[in-house]
């Protein structure tokens, strides 16, 4: 066993290839119906976002209330290649993911001289412009929406149906995953954590504040671009401006913050368990938003590092009790 | 003694959970999905609840209970479509009622029509809904197509053919006041005099109001959701624009809020709907009465459609003989719902379907009627100013 961890942590891309087999068999072995695909397309989905998330809040320490908007470009820059050129997910997703970066840059130039609320609130209005700009933009479909957003085809096999589409959107999370570990795993990630902690002292030690916050914004737009590619074509292929306002933001939020702010795994967990939560509790839709909303208030209370927090206590007290009993031996 | 304890209420719960999944297995099972945020909202969810639970209290339908599951999709296109992907595979319902929204419903379409799910739609107006031509979908209320020639026409003829026109970015308002504008241009060959789309949730309506009454218009269309109706409305005096210009609203303005909230501004304003809380038939003041007594509230013509659509499903369902195959079942309903012929209740008109997936059997209401508010505020009136009924193929 230590063997296999010591090879993984060598060659950490063999995780992610042993991850994808147990993550191809899955529905196989435990999904009854089609809805449980669907599901996890969106979970896959939603992880893309917070994983990019992450980066900007949770290693960069940016407020970012703004990032919905960079999912909708990425969602309408695949709609609207799709409606005016016919352009199938193997094109939208690349484009959509060079557009919501440009945009990335546009949200970063404020954190270059606001922090905290300000910059919450520069991002919030950027979001929402974008949203209202969909909303009211005939090019865009307007209120309308897109429909009919075709399905990917691959080796003559059609992407159309939820059961299919889990094998576009698993492959395409897990690949953000791997990326979103490069990054922040790299001297690009210290530098963000560096930043997060005390922007001054980082510029002290020779961080160049500005290129890294620009970066995190680029990188996490990124994310949120493919992600919402990657929604766009979603069976039944359909996109509308409702789908991006402030509530969805604060999920994605709650989704980081639940599963613990600069915590690697954080707004992966996060995403799987808020997805499902609120999946589980649709039939109670009267109380839902509440129940929602209070999860959010007693983890911020009770468990401010959500629970990327706790597992990264359960590895260090192992390891602590571990390196006891060694040393009482 | 612990372990045994826990394998106890383990094989009592597996077991529990059996006989809940047999008795389960003959009911019939219905799906609902609509927006229930306002208050208004619940109330149609409370609305079907009863019915079904009234209907299960009288036994059933031949014999076989109703399992209701109620969804919530708060008019968002993506929790409508993963509502219909819940219950088509999922929760296996037998038929699916919703949406409120055009939005949530158009997507909804491919996902039911792909399951084979008959779904009945309560509220939603737009054409494009069942111009997908789709097997599995039917429309309980008036499209959109026959609004926009009702309106048109009755405007046109009736009220003057200098038209100012502002409406929201909401899909309903704007496919009204779109329709409208193209049915003007299409059949007298007139344009706007002023047109301006709003802002989102914009409160302050005066500057697009001034604008209008610079044009000079016989009639000033407002089209929004219900709070920019009614501010629209109120403000439209506020600016000064004489009660001698026409107002018109689109179906919205049925809803209860209007007139009890324009008050005084509501009175002249025209709209066109499927039902008017004035009928003076015996079924339509029954129906009122008992809304006003159990919901609190003055019925809307959303409230009757959704009555309607319960009144007539229960009808297409026993006539159905259920056999435990899902997908023989759910096209059984679905030929029982499409052979529905003249239902009479409470819409301006009979409902009728017919087996073809085209607009022309699949938008059952053809009957829209305009409706005009003679007072407004909490003892608010209206009075009918007229009916059509169309051809099936008008408006395409």
């Amino acid at each position: 066993m230590e063997k296999f961890k010591e090879i993984i942590r060598q060659y950490p891309f063999l995780g992610f290839i042993i991850a994808f087999f147990i993550l191809m068999a899955i529905p196989s072995i435990f999904f009854t119906d089609l809805y449980q695909s669907h599901l996890s397309s969106l979970i896959f989905i939603n992880i893309i976002v917070a994983a990019g998330l992450n980066i900007v809040k949770g290693y960069c320490g940016q407020v970012t209330v703004g990032h919905v908007g960079l999912y909708a470009v990425g969602s309408y820059t695949a709609g609207c290649m799709f409606m005016y050129l016919g352009a199938s997910l193997w094109i939208t997703l690349p484009i959509a993911i060079l557009v919501t970066g440009l945009f990335g840059v546009a949200f970063a130039i404020p954190s270059f001289r606001l922090e905290g609320p300000y910059l919450a609130l520069a991002t919030l209005g950027g979001g929402e412009a974008i949203r209202l700009f969909i909303e009211n933009g005939e090019f865009f479909g307007s209120t309308y929406g897109i429909s009919s957003i075709s399905q990917p085809e691959l080796f003559g096999i059609t992407f159309d149906t939820p059961d299919k589409y889990y094998y576009i959107s698993m492959p395409i999370m897990l690949i953000a995953i791997y990326f979103s570990f490069s990054v922040l795993r790299s001297s690009i990630g210290r530098a963000f954590m560096a930043v997060r902690e005390d922007p001054i002292s980082a510029a002290a030690s020779g961080i160049n504040v500005k290129k890294h916050k620009m970066l995190a914004f680029i990188l996490s737009a990124m994310f949120a671009g493919a992600a919402g590619a990657v929604y766009a074509h979603l069976p039944p292929g359909y996109i509308h401006p409702n789908n991006y306002t402030v509530i969805e933001m604060v999920t994605f939020l709650a989704m980081v913050v639940f599963g613990g702010l600069g915590h690697i795994w954080g707004g992966i967990i996060g995403a799987v368990i808020i997805t499902i939560v609120y999946d589980l509790t649709r039939p109670l839709y009267e109380y839902q938003l509440f129940i929602f909303g209070l999860t959010i208030v007693l983890t911020i209370l009770f468990m401010p590092k959500g629970i990327g927090g706790f597992i990264d206590k359960y590895f260090i007290d192992r390891r602590f009790k571990k390196k006891q009993g060694v040393a009482s031996k | 003694m612990k372990k045994i304890k826990i394998i106890f209420s383990s094989l009592v719960f597996t077991a529990s959970l059996l006989m809940s999944t047999i008795a389960q297995a003959d009911n019939i099972k219905i799906g609902v999905s609509f927006r229930m945020l306002s208050d208004v909202g619940y109330k149609h969810g409370m609305l079907i609840e009863d019915t079904v639970k009234m209907w299960n209290s009288q036994g059933g339908i031949n014999g076989k209970k109703i399992d209701l599951t109620l969804y919530n999709d708060e008019c968002k296109s993506e929790k409508g479509v993963a509502n219909a992907t819940k219950l088509a595979y999922q929760d296996k319902v037998h038929v699916i009622i919703g949406s409120s929204c055009s939005s949530v419903t158009l997507p909804m379409v491919p996902v039911i029509t792909k399951a084979g799910v008959p779904q009945i739609i309560p509220h939603s107006t737009s054409s494009k809904i069942t111009m997908t031509g789709s097997e599995y979908i039917f429309r309980v209320p008036v499209s959109s197509r026959f609004y926009k020639i009702v309106q048109g026409k009755f405007t046109a003829e009736q009220q003057g053919k200098k038209i100012a026109y502002i409406y929201v970015p909401d899909q309903a308002s704007m496919v009204f006041a779109k329709e409208m504008m193209k049915y003007m241009k299409d059949e007298y060959g007139v344009d706007p005099v002023y047109q301006v789309q709003a802002g989102e949730k914009e409160t302050d309506f005066r500057s697009y109001l001034m604008k209008a009454k610079a044009a000079n218009p016989d009639v000033i269309v407002l089209s929004g959701l219900v709070d920019e109706t009614v501010r629209m409305l109120v403000q439209s005096y506020e600016v000064g624009i004489p009660k001698s210009v026409h107002r018109v609203a689109n179906s919205v303005a049925s809803k209860v809020e209007v007139p009890t909230n324009a008050g005084k501004a509501a009175v002249g304003v025209v709209y066109s709907a499927a039902f008017a809380a004035s009928d003076t038939r015996p079924i339509a003041k029954k129906f009122v009465k008992m809304v006003k007594s159990k919901y609190g509230v003055t019925p809307g013509h959303d409230f009757s459609q959704m009555q309607d659509l319960l009144d007539m499903l229960k009808p297409a369902l026993e006539q159905v003989n259920f056999t435990g195959n899902l997908a023989a079942d759910r096209n059984a309903v679905r030929d029982s719902i499409a052979g529905i012929r003249n239902f009479t209740g409470l819409a301006s008109g009979p409902i009728s379907f017919c087996a073809a997936g085209s607009p022309e059997c699949r938008d059952g209401n053809k009957t829209p009627v305009m409706i005009e508010y003679t007072r407004g505020g909490k003892n608010w009136k209206t009075a009918v100013a007229g009916t059509v009924t169309f051809k099936p193929t008008d408006g395409l």
